[in-house]
């Protein structure tokens, strides 16, 4: 398979319930601050999906919301925990190997090490997130192929 | 042990992670209530071993074990028989002194460090020595002086936790039950 | 999984703890009770946050009360809820007819007494745990005959 040169994501970022930052990472890092504002703008559609659905009783609330908007270069996908913390997920539009199952998969990998690092004594809900052992699995998740 | 024996213990656990949490919470409060890690290691082991004084009187009615004859058949106990029985492990016994007063239980899947990430700067910290303090109380009720330690910690970046049992002297019968 | 009795030792051990280190309050009791229960809230924001990790997500409040007084009083002590009631303004009363913090206590005036210390605790749990899936409210229980004990659930909206 592909070589590391073309990440699985670009981007992971988690974002608090009450919609802030607690942690974002970026491949390569010099595109923090331009992933902020892709993040920043997926909220929007995240709010919106959560709402939407909410009202249809029919529909399945699953966690995972699917893809939330695609640009010229990138595809965004977000998933939301019944404790509203959100999980956004970036990646290059040219990046096909990725089916909806394979995003699911890495969405719940990044739910079960989030609770993980919540359930950390040490750290205090709702603080940016530090965890040393989070960060590796995510980066670990990101570049895997 | 059987299958059906498993099962019939299983309405006396409680939720692991609630175990876990509850305890990481306790410690996490004693890190602020005190300023030095050694304060903290005390207090573990002070609770520690009241628990253990009355922990030893539910054990003994559960396990229906005798009296031990030697130091190995206590390591063996407290592995095989209480560490199964209260937390669910299976410490491994090893490193005897030559003179058999003193052994390692070497625990790889501690369950209260689940989670647990030390902030910087608590190198003095022993996070899990509460069971310190259980050991030395509840052997302490069997007539038994014993010095426990840790030696290893996964905590510190370990590979496993080494905890260190050395039989000081055996107690007369008739000392006072959980003076403290 | 941890053995029943040890947890039991260690809540003891926990609650001891907690007033000791607030005798030099003011008022010891209502110092060492809010601290048990801010201790309880933050564990029961971690497990909330398990439990739910593989359920669809919540459509109202009432479809997450259901799921406190099922899933997670069936995680934390083995049984559901015995009953469920609600005024529909914002009141949730959870009943437990047997609950399990008190049974280890024994019935008499002077075990009634201590029991709001032991009831600090399971309260923050709940607290906490509705807190984390976005319900604000103050918890409060209230024993009447051992060891049966009602949880009032009184949502803060704002």
């Amino acid at each position: 398979m592909a070589s590391t040169a073309h990440p699985m994501a670009v981007c992971v970022a988690v974002i608090a319930k009450e919609n802030y930052p607690l942690f974002i990472i970026t491949i390569p890092t010099e595109n923090e601050l331009k992933f902020y504002y892709t993040v920043h703008t997926s909220l929007d559609v995240v709010e919106e999906k959560i709402s939407s659905i909410g009202k249809n009783t029919t529909e399945a609330r699953e966690l995972y919301l699917g893809l939330l908007y695609p640009t010229e270069d990138y595809k965004v996908y977000g998933y939301v925990t019944n404790t509203k913390v959100k999980f956004v997920l970036v990646l290059e539009s040219t990046n096909t190997t990725l089916r909806d199952n394979d995003i699911r998969t890495m969405f719940k990998k990044l739910h079960n090490a989030y609770v993980d690092m919540l359930c950390n004594p040490f750290y205090t809900p709702g603080e940016n997130i530090t965890s040393r052992n989070f960060e590796n699995i995510v980066t670990a998740m990101m570049q895997q192929d | 042990m059987s299958r059906q024996a498993a099962r019939g213990t299983d309405i006396r656990k409680v939720n692991g992670e609630l175990f876990t949490l509850t305890y990481g919470a306790l410690v996490s409060q004693l890190m602020k209530d005190y300023e030095n890690d050694e304060e903290v290691n005390k207090q573990l082991e002070k609770m520690g071993y009241n628990i253990g004084v009355r922990l030893i009187e539910d054990f003994l009615a559960r396990a229906n074990i005798g009296r031990c004859n030697d130091f190995r058949e206590t390591a063996d106990i407290i592995s095989k028989v209480a560490f199964k029985m209260y937390l669910g492990i299976t410490p491994v016994i090893s490193n005897w002194s030559p003179s058999g007063d003193e052994f390692s239980l070497l625990i790889e899947n501690n369950p209260l460090i689940d989670f647990v990430e030390l902030p910087d700067g608590h190198n003095a910290l022993n996070y899990s020595n509460l069971l310190t303090g259980v050991l030395k109380g509840a052997l302490e009720m069997v007539q038994m002086d014993v010095d426990v330690r840790f030696v290893q910690d996964q905590l510190k970046g370990d590979n496993l936790t080494e905890l260190r049992l050395k039989f000081v002297k055996r107690l007369e019968d008739a000392i006072p039950a959980g003076e403290d | 999984m941890a053995d029943e009795v040890l947890f039991d030792f260690l809540h003891m051990e926990l609650v001891s703890y907690i007033h000791h280190s607030c005798v030099k309050e003011d008022n010891v009791k209502d110092t060492s009770i809010a601290k048990l229960e801010s201790t309880g809230f933050r564990v029961g924001q971690s497990l909330i946050e398990r439990f739910t990790k593989d359920s669809a997500r919540f459509k109202d409040e009432l479809d997450t009360m259901k799921f406190i007084c099922k899933e997670f009083w069936n995680a934390i002590y083995k049984k559901q809820v015995d009953n469920l009631r609600t005024n529909h303004q914002g009141v949730y009363v959870l009943q437990d007819n047997k609950f399990k913090f008190l049974t280890q206590i024994s019935n008499g005036k002077q075990f009634m007494e201590s029991a709001p210390k032991y009831l600090a605790f399971p309260c923050g749990l709940l607290r906490g745990a509705l807190s984390n899936l976005g319900v604000n409210c103050i918890v409060t229980a209230e024993v009447s005959a051992m060891p049966a004990c009602k949880f009032q659930i009184q949502i803060q909206r704002s």
